[in-house]
């Protein structure tokens, strides 16, 4: 059998955890019943989005029947955070955006908790909100939304610029900016705007603690990242005499996490309240409103582009400022300024590059991780650039893309050199996909087509260190059981690592569980984020089945005799080359070992251990310019188009066609990768057509739920959508694969602004691209004409 | 002030006493641990709640637990009583959930469209689908999920009928 | 998880015991399919005291149709509406106007009376009651009364509704032995979404026309000024026009996060000429089938 036939990577096959899933039988963190001891907290919150805090009057509510403690800020003057330490379990001497948790009631059934928060009674005097991006910098700005932070520890790759509101500042220069652009033959600048999005996985973030009467601190979370939380709960919660090994988090199950369910947000309340209520748990689970306003947003983004090109479409230079709505607090949100600011050139060779990236803070609520993690955010202007430009020079939007599109080995932004990638495949596929010669013509004077053409990439952002690691063992029937911290959100991950598992020792995946993380008896996953489970998990669970499998060729080599090189797994059986008839099923022995002649035995359980952390990464570089280091592991590249159809009087977009490239170097499961692309395709989709997030002036958000934030319906889907997946190896990932979790949804927002330009000749340069946004800008259009 | 109320909840009747201001769906899960019905938005707009009431699809969120009185609630369970339905073998056949938490409640929506339809067009599929959000799947999957059914279920109909026919 | 408010809950099984109830308790909100009511007491604005319940009177439900009136009782869902065969062939329109109501699972409880009792400006069925001149049956303390459509919505989430009275059915008078009508609703996508602008046209024999909106005022209108236009005449492009432009005048749309007062002032005019146009071809016995989207 050659290297290049697999007999499970590569198949479709129906996902391992599929029957929990149509049974209801998957267990959630609100589903586990706790017993009669169960404490619920009901969270008390800040009506300002900035304001000192002067007076918590808790006596009213601590008085309550069937509360049983009431606590505040005070009770936890601990600063934390994933990338910086900028934020608080309680609010301390301010509240930053509206919703912010300034105390909390703890009942003995939620609806008392509810009641009882009302009670509390805070004064605040209210400070200057900064709801813009512009209000927060610039020379004097009317509040500093964190007057410590020069005291902040933060990771090394972060600039924060003190007594300011800019907590990071990425630079990126690269070339000669000035000679560039001197270089050119059209220079073009313009601006593109971004607001914030939110998740809306359907299940609510929930989360309960308990600190039982040993002093061990519990947490069972619904969480993309078990271990950070852990660390993050110990490091917060150090000055109350906590280790790691005092603190268990357990996660059963997400339903949904696209990144909003990473690093940590509600869930440190759980952690903290259980500390004052020793003995029993207490649950919070949030509310669909606090869900929307109290969670990670997606940051917003403001876009300064400025382009040089030659007449045959060469990018000679590209100038970039991206200002970052990033909230509250950037504890998470700050790396995502970081990773876009280091790749937002988008996956095109640019000699001459000068790129700003300015995490700012503002009284909003913290951005954070979501799906895309900063490519998504700034994808939409540069690919609506880069097409005006195409066309100023008469060139074909995709011969553009083709022109300039980076290879193998070509410099990136920060002076790494670019992996292999089926980039320029994937344009040629999606362009022949599409159609993109072709005209559809549209019959009715009153509908109008386009198509919009976009690349896009995207990279883990992960600390140089972001390890993985994977434990295996064998049952008695040589069912496998694969103990990783990595979460299953619903990407199929459990599913790709029993395939992974299954090719390395021959048991069939439907043989083989993956667990849920449990940070007692998972080993450690930095965070199930970034698209980089299926390379880094999976080089660990590949690992540790190659493990696995050297003990069982060890013992057989040892007790029977048998040439190592010439045995082999398959059909949860030893097999030998060299004698056909040789079939040693491995249920008889990876328990019980085999007996010898003499009576003995030899072996005894097998369990293997793998781990993957990459030794090549570095986030070291020069502030100034962003050069040196290699903060990216490698891109997953693509490509992506459509078509559409607007109707000129009501502005709405019908979609009959949308396609997708992405390159996952080997697609371990064909299948699941579909339902990422149709799954990212519709969400991006949803973010550049529909979904709109409001705050009013005072930056209270108006729209907290699925009656005014609209996330899309069965009925909503586009009539077709073509998947392919390209296959160009990736180096150093398992069987070649790469992640593609993240990229299905980045190249949505792009692909309908370029083809409402090409229907309509209108450019909208701000999300989300609305039919109102259409009608009205198709209305003045006709009235200037006349 | 408690109310008994007695039902019939997937077949068996149950007897207990709730508030006027719980609904179905807290009594559900935090009183009875009948946790497939979801908390998704608690205003009936995701349908992650849906169970059956008399028959009838309804969002349980939406209703009071002292309404089901002298009725019969179907959750997911009831469904499934006797085994996994056609429907369940093709969502699990075609990989047509990703987190699962909108399952439930999908499920029951897709029971009831084949119900009351067993040949639907694909736009009557996505109207039955359209009040269980699922922010996963891009709900591809379970749309072709049901189409297969209902074409495995024509065709074996058809096949009946030309038995009868020799 | 629930809602805080506490409240009493009754279940009466007559008319009159329902009205004694409602009579003799302060803060009571009646409790139909919950769609709602549940809701606003869990967000606001609701706080009853007292809930009841007249799922139990049974008096109040079914649909049925004589001496050309088709009477809709206070109980009858969206669903029953979209069942029902005497509905589909007397008034189309509502079984067009009734597969806009939020999702199935909703339709499955709401029920019409309480969508008008709501009298949210975005709510469905206004336009098409205006449309027909239904009428509305209420009971209370003092016995029976009817109110007409152009007299139940007196403004925002306020009826003609007096203390202690209840809905009991809503009238739909037959208006000529052939009509062509058509409902059109803006959402902000296909799926399920409050409305930003209702319309509602009725082609009648003689080239009569009747031209409802809503979700664009306080209130459902009628516009008597379009209709005064159109009547007896058969609508060119000219006239069309004509028509659209005293859109301008007959409503007052609002700016909110739905949507802005121009899109919405917008998208009557365009709604208003695709509504009348498919209500004359259905008039003529063709055109789009009814609950076919036409924006």
């Amino acid at each position: 059998m050659s290297k290049q036939e697999y007999k499970y990577i590569g198949q479709s096959t129906p996902r391992i955890d599929g029957k929990e899933k149509i049974t209801g039988a998957t267990c959630f963190v609100d589903d586990i019943q706790f017993g009669p001891n169960l404490l619920y907290a009901a969270i008390v919150e800040s009506p300002h989005a900035h304001a000192l805090i002067e007076k918590i009057d808790t006596g009213r509510a601590a008085k309550a029947p069937g509360v049983v403690k009431v606590v505040t800020g005070k009770e936890f003057p601990f600063r934390f955070g994933l990338y910086m330490h900028d934020r608080y379990v309680f609010a301390q001497d301010r509240v930053r955006f509206v919703g912010e948790q300034v105390a909390a009631v703890i009942a003995r059934d939620p609806f008392t908790a509810k009641k009882a928060a009302a009670l509390v009674e805070v004064q605040y005097k209210e400070l200057v909100p900064l709801l813009n991006v512009f209000d927060a910098i610039g020379e004097r700005p009317k509040s500093i939304i964190h007057p410590e932070l020069k005291n902040y520890a933060h990771v090394p790759w972060f600039f924060p610029e003190a007594d300011s509101n800019i907590a990071h500042f990425r630079k990126v220069r690269r070339g000669d900016i000035e000679k560039g652009f001197a270089e050119a033959d059209l220079v073009y600048e313009d601006q593109y705007v971004v607001p914030r999005y939110a998740h809306c996985a359907i299940e609510v973030h929930a989360a309960v603690g308990l600190l039982d009467n040993s002093g061990r601190l519990t947490l069972w979370t619904a969480s993309q990242s078990p271990h950070t939380q852990r660390h993050l709960f110990t490091q917060a919660l150090a000055p109350l005499g906590f280790t790691h090994q005092d603190v268990r988090v357990i996660s059963p199950a997400v339903g949904g996490g696209f990144g909003g369910k990473a690093g940590v947000s509600m869930e440190i309340l759980a952690a903290a309240l259980a500390t004052v209520v020793k003995g029993s748990p207490v649950k919070i689970l949030w509310s669909r409103e606090q869900e929307f306003y109290n969670t990670y947003q997606r940051q917003g983004v403001h876009a300064r582009l400025k382009v040089g090109v030659k007449h045959d479409g060469a990018i000679t230079a590209l100038e970039q400022t991206l200002y970052w709505d990033a909230g509250a607090y950037v504890e998470y949100g700050a790396n995502v300024v970081n990773a876009a600011g280091l790749s937002a050139t988008g996956p095109y060779r640019i000699p001459n590059i000068k790129m700003d990236s300015i995490c700012v803070y503002t009284n909003l609520p913290p951005g954070g991780p979501y799906r895309g993690f900063g490519y998504s955010e700034f994808i939409f202007g540069l690919e609506s650039h880069f097409n005006e430009i195409a066309k100023k020079l008469n060139m074909d939007a995709v011969a553009f893309r083709r022109k300039n599109a980076i290879r193998e080995g070509d410099a990136l932004a920060y002076g790494g050199k670019m992996n292999p990638n089926g980039l320029l495949e994937a344009i040629d596929k999606v362009a022949q996909a599409i159609e993109w010669d072709k005209e559809f013509p549209s019959a009715d004077p009153n509908i109008a087509v386009g198509k919009g053409f976009s690349l896009f990439w995207k990279a883990p952002a992960m600390p140089p260190n972001a390890s993985s690691s994977a434990f295996l063992k064998f049952n008695e029937d040589a069912g496998l059981n694969i103990l990783v911290s990595a979460q299953e959100i619903g990407q199929g991950f459990l599913t790709a690592m029993a395939q992974v598992a299954a090719e390395v020792l021959g048991v069939p995946p439907d043989r083989i569980r993956v667990e849920s993380p449990d940070t007692d008896r998972t080993p450690y996953e930095w965070q199930t984020v970034a698209s980089h489970i299926t390379w880094g998990c999976g080089n660990a669970v590949k690992r540790a089945a190659e493990d696995a499998r050297e003990q069982i060729f060890d013992l057989v080599e040892k007790t029977l005799g048998k040439k190592r090189a010439a045995l082999y797994l398959e059909d949860s059986a030893v097999k030998y080359l060299e004698e056909p008839g040789f079939n040693l099923p491995l249920k008889s022995f990876v328990i019980d070992g085999i007996m010898m002649a003499d009576g003995t035995w030899r072996g005894g359980p097998v369990t293997g251990r793998g781990m993957f952390m990459p030794e090549f990464s570095s986030a070291v570089s020069d502030p100034e310019t962003g050069q040196g280091g290699k903060p990216m592991v490698h891109y997953t590249v693509g490509a992506s188009a459509i078509r559409i159809e607007i109707d000129k009087e009501t502005g709405k977009i019908r979609i009959p066609k949308v396609v997708l490239a992405v390159d996952a170097g080997k697609a371990i499961n064909p299948g699941l990768i579909r339902g990422q692309i149709v799954g990212g395709l519709l969400q991006g989709l949803a973010t550049v057509l529909y979904e709109d997030m409001r705050f009013n002036d005072k930056g209270k958000l108006l729209n907290p739920n699925f009656t005014d934030y609209k996330i899309p319906t069965a009925l909503d889907i586009p009539a077709e959508i073509v998947p392919i997946i390209i296959e160009v190896p990736q180096p150093d990932g398992p069987f070649g694969a790469r992640g593609i979790g993240e990229h299905t949804m980045i190249p949505a927002a792009p692909i309908v602004a370029n083809a409402v330009e090409d229907a309509l000749g209108i450019r909208i340069k701000s999300m989300p691209i609305t039919a109102e946004k259409i009608a009205m800008a198709i209305k003045k259009m006709e009235e200037n004409k006349r | 002030m408690l109310y008994e109320i007695t039902f019939i909840l997937n077949g068996e009747e149950r007897r207990l006493g709730v508030q006027p201001n719980e609904t179905l769906l807290d009594v559900l899960r935090r009183k009875l641990g009948i946790t497939s019905p979801k908390v998704g938005c608690e205003r009936g707009d995701c349908g992650a709640c849906t169970v059956k009431l008399n028959g009838l699809l309804v969002k349980s969120c939406l209703i009071l637990a002292v309404e089901v009185n002298g009725r019969e609630v179907t959750t997911i369970e009831g469904l499934m009583a006797k085994g996994l339905t056609p429907l369940q073998e093709m969502f699990m056949a075609k990989n047509s959930f990703q987190c699962g938490y909108c399952a439930p409640g999908m499920i029951l929506a897709a029971d009831d469209l084949l119900l009351r339809n067993p040949d639907p067009s694909d736009h009557q599929i996505k109207e039955a689908l359209a009040g269980n959000l699922c922010r996963c799947t891009g709900y591809e999957p379970i749309i072709e999920a049901i189409k297969a059914v209902a074409a495995n279920t024509k065709a074996s109909a058809g096949q009946t009928r030309g038995g009868n026919n020799e | 998880m629930g809602f805080a408010k506490e409240f009493e809950y009754f279940k009466p099984t007559g008319l009159k015991e329902a009205v004694s109830l409602l009579s003799a308790h302060r803060n009571t909100a009646i409790l139909a399919g919950g769609t709602d009511l549940v809701v606003e007491i869990k967000g606001g604005p609701a706080a009853p005291d007292v809930v009841v319940d007249i799922k139990g009177l049974s008096e109040l439900a079914g649909i049925s149709f004589s001496g050309n009136v088709l009477r809709i009782g206070a109980l009858v869902t969206f669903t029953q509406l979209l069942q029902s065969e005497v509905v589909r062939q007397f008034f189309p329109v509502l079984q067009e106007m009734a597969a806009t109501v939020a999702s199935g699972a909703v339709r499955n409880r709401a029920t019409m009376a309480g969508n008008i009792c709501s009298a949210v400006p975005c709510m469905n069925s206004g336009p098409v009651m205006c449309l027909y001149d239904a009428r509305v049956t209420l009971f209370g303390p003092r016995g029976e009364r009817t109110v007409a459509a152009r007299d139940w919505f007196t403004g925002v989430r306020r009826t003609a509704i007096q203390e202690s009275e209840i809905l009991t059915s809503i009238a739909f008078p037959v208006p000529a032995p052939r009509q062509g009508a058509c409902f059109v609703k803006l959402g902000r996508y296909a799926g399920e979404d409050l409305a930003q602008v209702l319309v509602a046209v009725l082609v009648l024999p003689g080239h009569q026309y009747r031209v409802g909106f809503g979700a664009v005022a306080p209130v459902p209108l009628r516009a008597a000024r379009i209709e005064a236009l159109l009547q007896g005449k058969v609508p060119d492009g000219a006239l069309i026009r004509a028509a659209q432009d005293l859109i301008d005048i007959e409503i007052a749309p609002i700016t909110d996060i739905r949507a802005g007062k121009e899109y919405r002032l917008h998208m009557a005019k365009v709604m208003f000429k695709r509504a009348l146009t498919a209500a004359l071809q259905r008039f003529q016995g063709a055109g789009p089938a009814y609950g076919t989207p036409l924006i």
